[in-house]
């Protein structure tokens, strides 16, 4: 009966009027991003953790996840009217969207993308409900060796499916990683570059260099005028899908969200990829794959599903095991890190109301967007016609007030424009950030279970390849790592840019 | 292949940072395998930042020349400026009027058209207005209260 006590508990918590008011405040921010292009969920959620400061952690959680799942369904909206993805997971969605709002089937395009994602997120709602408990007792199991192999092998996939080069990628990594070590060594207490800096004594925060790379970056990038957007004049018409929308549909928003939780699950999977994966899959399944391309709505159906079930995916290793895989949970570790939860394998026995709390908003949350996304959809596109000169401004100035706000120093706010101009220069050059933040909120937990685990083994390596678990995760990390020398990768998935 | 100057930029940028990694790290002393000291993980990192910066050097030496594009420079360095010169700003007039001067500036950088100015100067007070009431009033943010204001007081 536990089980139940602790939906009981999820939806006590969620029905707190505070958690409800802020799972809605996520998911109307959510959506209002991902229906504007220029800024994602990522940049967002960086400007907004400050905010979360003073709230519970389960609140603050609950909130920025709402942001996170809100964009999925606000970037069809871009997609389908626009032909301009609102965000990076939305891409996908622009090839048969837009055409068939070409066609005049505006209505059923963003109707199916909604129902979608609201099957999609409760689907993956529950499967991540069934999975993270057990997983985590199967964590339990792990130990400093497991852990610094988890991490080579997540790693290690988010840079294979790096957008450009792998090796780019890895450097990106490594720089993630060696910025994580700025400030004092917990284990010996030695200061490490830090120049005698006071700034730097507590390490770079992790929300000077987010805000800086994807929301300082987004700015410096988008100050050329834009392209003017032309929003589809042609009339909505009905929202809902017709019986044939429909049974052309259920198959591959069931299929999508399948696809999405399980690319959400792996290291380094994330809603974007799932969304190309769950295309090509559709493109393969069809009986009438000529069809793609020119407003099939099952190209709408299961990429819009997939992104939606992949961000719940990545939930489960970041509650089971503690280690977040992509960007999104990598910005959700840092939100709990900052409230003094650390997640890990005791996060759900400890902080139950957490968990289930998430759970059962994202639940409530799926409503919500409905509501907000299907009636609303007129607002939405007014939302559109905001120009970008009156936008970059306010989000240069967010961000300002963010890093201030968090330590009341200035000093944080030259870091985020140092590593704004730092992205700047980067997306110029090819080398993209998602591999640097998620190193950079490993890098300390690398370092201490590897610490760890030479000192278990006496500074013998072997300790890595005798376990069975931690020896299996770097033989797949070795596979994927030769694989990119010996194969042609399927580049362009990854890049969780905004 | 377009990118080879890039290439070779961007891998002398990063070859350096990993030799200033790389430095710091023996300075912190790595210690040995048994007992891993607090530069050891920064030394493997930046090895590797090192290795791969100098393979991305050889592809871009070895490949047809090419050039550098499509870096602008010109806004992008008025709006960094612009922050610091708000940072500076911030301690003397405070929160409302170095605001005002931010958003002054930046509006006035994006703006283009007839009657430019005065819509730069409403956009930017009521930015700063809102911006007050929002961080300094509701979520009681500590900016500083500006020196030459209470001089002026």
């Amino acid at each position: 009966m536990d089980f139940f006590a602790d939906i009981l508990l999820g939806f006590q918590t969620t029905f707190q009027p505070i958690n409800l008011l802020y799972c809605f405040v996520g998911c109307l921010i959510g959506t209002l991003i991902g229906v504007l292009p220029g800024i994602g969920p990522t940049g967002a959620v960086s400007i907004l953790l400050p905010v979360t400061f003073k709230m519970s952690p389960v609140t603050s959680i609950i909130l920025l996840s709402g942001i996170y799942y809100g964009a999925m369904y606000g970037g069809s909206t871009t997609s389908i009217l626009v032909n301009v993805p609102g965000e990076a997971a939305s891409v996908v969605t622009c090839l048969d969207g837009y055409q068939m709002a070409r066609q005049g089937r505006a209505g059923p395009a963003l109707g199916i993308a909604a129902f979608g994602s609201y099957i999609a997120g409760t689907f993956s709602v529950i499967a991540l409900m069934f999975l993270s408990y057990p997983l985590s007792k199967f964590a339990l199991a792990f130990g400093p060796p497991e852990y610094t192999a988890l991490i080579i092998l997540g790693i290690t996939i988010l840079t294979y499916l790096a957008q450009k080069s792998m090796i780019k990628a890895l450097m990106m990594a490594a720089f993630g990683f060696l910025l994580a070590y700025v400030g004092i060594d917990m284990l010996t207490g030695r200061a490490r570059y830090t120049f005698g800096i006071p700034g730097l004594m507590d390490g770079v925060g992790i929300l000077p260099i987010a805000m800086g790379l994807f929301g300082v970056t987004e700015v410096l990038e988008n100050l050329a005028p834009p392209e003017k957007i032309s929003v589809f004049k042609a009339k909505l018409g009905s929202l809902l899908p017709n019986r044939q929308d429909w049974k052309d549909s259920w198959k591959p928003i069931t299929r999508g969200s399948l696809i999405g939780f399980l690319i959400g699950i792996i290291p380094g999977g994330n809603a974007t990829l799932a969304s190309f994966v769950s295309y090509a899959t559709e493109k393969r399944c069809s009986r009438h794959p000529e069809r793609f391309g020119h407003g099939a709505i099952e190209g709408v159906a299961g990429p819009e599903s997939s992104n939606n079930s992949a961000f719940a995916g990545g939930l489960v290793p970041l509650f089971a095991l503690g280690i977040p895989t992509s960007v999104a949970t990598a910005l959700l570790f840092a939100a709990l890190m900052m409230h003094g939860v650390q997640p890990g394998p005791f996060l759900i026995p400890e902080h139950p109301d957490i968990f289930w709390g998430l759970v059962a908003s994202m639940y409530l949350g799926n409503i919500m967007l409905l509501v907000i996304n299907l009636p609303l959809i007129g607002m939405w596109v007014q939302v559109l016609r905001i120009p970008q000169q009156i936008l970059l401004p306010l989000i240069l100035f967010f961000c300002i007030v963010g890093a201030y706000a968090e330590n009341n120093s200035f000093f944080d706010v030259g870091v985020m424009m140092l590593f704004g101009v730092l992205g700047y220069l980067m997306k110029k050059f090819d080398y993209e950030p998602a591999p640097l933040i998620l190193a950079f909120v490993l890098g300390p937990i690398l370092e201490k279970s590897m610490r760890q685990s030479l000192k278990l083994s006496g500074g013998d390596f072997g300790i890595f390849f005798s376990r069975p678990i931690s020896v299996t995760l770097l033989g797949l990390a070795s596979l994927v790592l030769l694989s990119n020398f010996f194969f042609k990768r399927q580049t362009g998935l990854v890049d969780e840019k905004v | 292949m377009k990118r080879l100057g890039s290439e070779v930029v961007g891998s002398l940028f990063w070859l350096a940072v990993g030799v200033f990694f790389a430095v710091g790290g023996i300075m912190l002393k790595p210690g040995t395998l048994r007992n891993p000291g607090p530069g050891l993980l920064p030394l493997i990192m930046s090895l590797l930042l090192i290795s791969f910066s100098l393979f991305i050097l050889a592809r871009g030496l070895i490949g047809p020349e090419g050039v550098l594009k499509g870096i602008q420079w010109k806004g992008q360095a008025g709006v960094v400026a612009s922050v610091f010169l708000y940072g500076l700003l911030l301690d003397l007039l405070g929160f409302l009027l170095s605001t005002f001067t931010l958003m002054f500036v930046l509006y006035g950088l994006l703006f283009e058209g007839k009657n430019r100015w005065p819509r730069v100067f409403f956009y930017a007070a009521a930015t700063a207005l809102a911006g007050w009431l929002v961080f300094s009033v509701a979520l009681k943010v500590p900016f500083p209260k500006g020196q030459l204001m209470v001089v002026g007081r």
